[in-house]
């Protein structure tokens, strides 16, 4: 990851990326693309041999079951045998026993080695898979770069195309202003509408002429206190 | 979620008071000019891709920028990236951009609430960053 993040950062550092450098990142997540097929398909083998090996040992482990299964039924059958006095039957039995451990003996040393290759097996699927959700992180990140190069390259055209350029920043903030200031003009329209029509506005002309009811009824009542009272 | 069903589903939509302009911009790729109303100076831009649905919308050129002011307004950009919301401050090629993803799973509730911000946003950011300017 930090290999892709470095080169994008050189590619994008100094001058403007011109169509150029769109090719070299589509090339770089072609070369990724392929990166992760060949670690996904190198991940299914390993987890086919996995299993292949998972189902040996599974085996190994019912023959050596039956192996000491035998082993054991022949134990009792020689001590039968001895038992009745039949020395010869019993050494008869006796070596089929020695065959069962012996052979048991050779399928656990196999199982043993085939245990040790599964872990082997486990680690390298193991190691696929982590390769594999860093492969997929450097190719979307390749392929946003990509595709964020071409979005931007072609918004440019197309402004370019019906515009005669791309308007400045300073041209987009005039354009903010007069509409900010249309909004206020309106705003204010509205505010002064609603005054008239509750008659707000003749309140404060009426106000400012000197005329206040509110203030004539006040002075009216305190002229009246003031007319109560003995002086 | 992709760019035609977002020119049918916008075309009528009304999001918190405010609806969507939308015309779809030639070329190779699907991308959408969105002008949200009372923010119709600062079209946002959007694509849809595997992986993510990309808002954003131009703010400056470089060449716009007082030279001696650019590395004052990158550390303001990078501070005031932080608590903006749903969107973030960045550059590709020559333009200063501030952009929103959203994962192509989104609602169109949500792709809405991520143009209407990200368009005020742009409004905002352009004001604020006005004394740099040229």
């Amino acid at each position: 990851m930090k290999a892709v993040l470095k080169k994008l950062m050189t590619a994008m550092r100094g001058s403007v990326n011109e169509l150029g450098e769109a090719v070299v990142d589509s090339q770089g997540s072609r070369i990724l693309e392929q990166e992760l097929r060949d670690s996904e398909h190198e991940l299914k083998q390993a987890k086919n041999e996995l299993a292949a090996l998972m189902a040996e040992v599974a085996s190994l482990n019912r023959q050596i079951k039956t192996e000491s299964d035998s082993a054991e039924s022949r134990e009792q059958d020689a001590r039968k045998a001895l038992a009745a006095g039949q020395e010869e039957l019993a050494r008869e039995v006796a070596e089929r026993i020695v065959g069962h451990e012996r052979r048991k003996v050779e399928l656990t040393q196999a199982r043993v080695q085939l245990e040790e290759r599964t872990r082997g097996l486990k680690e390298r699927v193991q190691k696929a898979e982590k390769q594999l959700a860093e492969y997929r992180r450097e190719l979307q990140v390749v392929k946003t770069n990509e595709r964020v190069l071409r979005t931007t390259a072609q918004i440019d055209t197309n402004i370019n195309s019906n515009q005669s350029s791309l308007s400045t920043a300073r041209e987009t903030l005039e354009r903010i202003r007069e509409r900010q200031a249309r909004e206020e003009d309106r705003q204010g329209a509205r505010a002064q509408l609603e005054k008239e029509l509750t008659g707000q506005d003749l309140d404060e002309k009426l106000k400012a002429a000197g005329i206040d009811a509110e203030q004539d009824s006040v002075n009216d009542v305190l002229a009246r206190l003031r007319g109560d009272q003995p002086s | 979620m992709d760019t035609q069903s977002l020119i049918l589903a916008l075309g009528d939509a009304t999001h918190a008071g405010r609806t969507f302009n939308v015309m779809p911009v030639a070329g190779d790729d699907p991308v959408l000019q969105i002008a949200v109303s009372g923010a119709d100076e600062t079209p946002v831009y959007l694509t849809v891709t595997e992986s993510q649905i990309l808002c954003l919308v131009y703010l400056f050129e470089e060449s716009e920028i007082r030279t001696s002011a650019l590395p004052e307004l990158h550390e303001s950009m990078l501070r005031i990236s932080v608590p903006m919301p749903l969107s973030a401050l960045g550059k590709v090629e020559n333009h200063y951009v501030v952009y929103g993803s959203l994962s192509p799973t989104s609602s169109q509730t949500e792709v809405m609430q991520e143009l209407v911000t990200l368009a005020d946003n742009a409004i905002d950011l352009l004001q604020t960053f006005e004394d740099f300017l040229e």
